[in-house]
């Protein structure tokens, strides 16, 4: 079967009391792959699930999914969720607590025979590997195997669109590593698009077949992960993505490497193209800022010594903040322990910063969102 | 002396369960509505149906007097169509008691239907169900705790009305004459001995009511 879906919605709230006025504008397409919708809460990725689900309704706008309308705003058109059944996994499983195992994955299974919902739910029982768990209570399950049975109950009656709101959040990390690898397998077994929600930059990055970007209710980059994360395209998609170290900065001209911008007394180059005329910012990943020993020799643009003024222990990793000549901000470099250890370095310690002009990410200031 | 303690434990069981029936129905449509729809006039509704729970009962029996009389809006109408006068007859004494018992039920009722989880109610119209079949099967099931608790609070306050149910239907022996009535006109007329025995069958009747609630609620674990 060949599905897709397209969504173009826009909703307003009015603020209340404590809350400011939030406009949703979201506008995206995929096909059947894993799309994840990545944000920081409160960005309107749920917002956007609800309203494909049916259980929000956009002000105005367009959804379709798999060559069915489910909201036109221009043609009134607004199917009811028991009309869409999406598959929705909610962020707490939801659960039926006063049902079996068996009950809760049967539950959408209305209309069928007794004999064809029992094999339906053998045959989930298989796929999600939880044979053996029908006859227990949700209260008695673990985070994993709630997490299996949410999956199991939504997948049931063969849904067009599969929803997961922030499935993972509640999870331990090995349970999280096999559940991922499950869902990637069922999207391509079930050939169906799948949306999936959260806010962790390394689960977008790891299980997205396309990243869709949204910052205060609207789009701001959709692409395939490596194009997300390695040129995002302005500060906001930057900042979601860690590229921790962003600074404004004035252009200063063209050199043999690239453009240079200036910012507080150093100046950065940058092979990205630049135009004189307009405001930038740079930015550069924690991970792309290499620290020398002060007494090292290196030559090269985009190196500068400096005074280490902090030192954070990640555990797996050290950042080391280090201080912008002539500006009161830190630039931050992370490096495994095991590099710490050979720089020999402590805040007030001198050393050399080098970043390789590649690695410099450029953005222009008040870029329109999308 | 027993004889005498009959009619009034009968007709009270009688009124208290007819009304409880209708409170349970009502009430948990009103509290539904009231806890997971938005509609114009919902806080008239819920200050209406609270009204009862603060005004003295005789006022609310007066006010009942006012609408259920062969004059008032609702008892002339009954009048002329059926020839029937509600007033002092145990109907009325039913209708004092839900109108005084319903505000229980629902302040219990709405409470426990709003402190279900509403992902809950979400899941299942994804899964196909309307919203009836998910207040019948999710809902209500899940709110049964508050549901039982507001339907025992309904029933002993329905045993135990004195004031509306005075005002409305009288104290007729025979007819209208209650527990809660019955025990007044016993320790007014000096008939110490009547009085306890319906004290007695009170007293036991709530214990083993109470204690009854609470084992079963006790075996539920959701």
């Amino acid at each position: 079967m060949s599905g897709n879906i397209r969504v173009d919605i826009k909703k307003r709230y009015s603020g209340q009391e404590d809350a400011p006025d939030f406009n949703l504008d979201v506008n995206f397409t995929a096909s059947n792959e894993l799309v994840v919708l990545f944000g920081r809460s409160g960005s309107g990725k749920t917002t956007t699930l609800r309203c494909i689900a049916g259980l929000g309704k956009p002000d105005m706008g367009f959804i379709e999914v798999n060559g069915k309308v489910y909201f036109d705003s221009e043609l009134k058109k607004n199917l009811s969720p028991q009309d869409r059944r999406p598959g929705y996994v909610f962020q707490n499983y939801a659960l039926f607590p006063h049902m079996s195992v068996a009950k809760n994955i049967t539950y959408g299974l209305k209309g069928k025979s007794d004999a064809a919902k029992e094999q339906r739910l053998h045959e989930m029982l298989g796929l999600m590997h939880i044979t053996g768990l029908q006859n227990e209570y949700p209260s008695r399950l673990s985070g994993g195997q709630k997490q299996r049975v949410a999956l199991a109950r939504a997948l049931a009656p063969n849904p067009d669109i599969l929803l997961l709101d922030e499935p993972f959040s509640a999870l331990d990390m090995v349970v999280r590593m096999r559940l991922r690898e499950r869902i990637h397998s069922i999207q391509e077994t079930l050939d169906i698009p799948v949306l999936f929600i959260t806010h962790n930059p390394v689960e977008a990055f790891t299980l997205a077949d396309k990243v869709v970007v949204l910052h205060e209710g609207s789009v701001h980059q959709e692409g395939r992960p490596e194009d997300v994360f390695y040129n995002p395209c302005n500060r906001h998609v930057a900042e979601l993505v860690g590229v921790s170290n962003i600074f404004d900065a004035d252009f200063a001209g063209k050199s043999e490497y690239g453009f240079v911008l200036n910012t507080d007394s150093i100046s950065i180059t940058t092979t990205t193209n630049v135009d004189a005329d307009s405001s930038y910012s740079w930015g550069v990943r924690p991970e792309n800022v290499h620290l020398h020993p002060a007494r090292e020799d290196i030559s090269g643009c985009n190196v500068f010594s400096t005074t280490v003024h902090s030192v954070v222990n990640r555990g797996a990793s050290r950042v080391v903040a280090v201080d912008i000549p002539g500006g009161g901000s830190v630039l931050l470099s992370e490096m495994d322990n095991r590099n710490f250890g050979k720089l020999d370095i402590g805040p007030g310690s001198e050393c050399l910063v080098e970043i390789d002009p590649r690695d410099v990410l450029v953005f222009a200031l008040e870029e329109p969102a999308g | 002396m027993l004889e005498q303690a009959i009619f009034p434990l009968y007709i009270t069981l009688k009124i208290a369960t007819l009304s409880t029936i209708l409170v349970v129905l009502v009430g948990l449509l009103i509290s539904y509505l009231l806890a997971r729809r938005d509609f114009t006039g919902k806080n008239l509704v819920d200050i209406l149906v609270t009204l009862p729970l603060v005004l003295p009962p005789t006022v609310t029996g007066y006010l009942l007097v006012i609408l259920l009389g062969k004059n008032g809006v609702l008892g002339q109408s009954l009048f002329e169509m059926t020839g029937f006068g509600i007033l002092f007859t145990w109907q009325a004494a039913v209708i004092a008691a839900f109108v005084v018992s319903l505000p229980l039920m629902v302040k219990t009722t709405s409470a426990a239907i709003g402190s279900v989880d509403r992902e809950l109610e979400y899941v299942a119209y994804t899964l196909g169900h309307s919203e009836l079949e998910t207040a019948l099967f999710v809902t209500l099931p899940l709110a049964k705790k508050g549901i039982i608790a507001g339907l025992v609070l309904s029933f002993a306050r329905a045993v135990g009305e004195f004031g509306a149910t005075l005002m409305v239907a009288g104290n007729i022996p025979g007819k209208t004459n209650t527990m809660s009535l019955s025990i007044y006109t016993a320790f007014q007329s000096g008939n110490d001995s009547l009085a306890n025995i319906l004290v007695v069958i009170l007293v036991i009747m709530s214990l083993v009511s109470m204690a009854a609630t609470a084992k079963l609620v006790n075996r539920w674990k959701v």
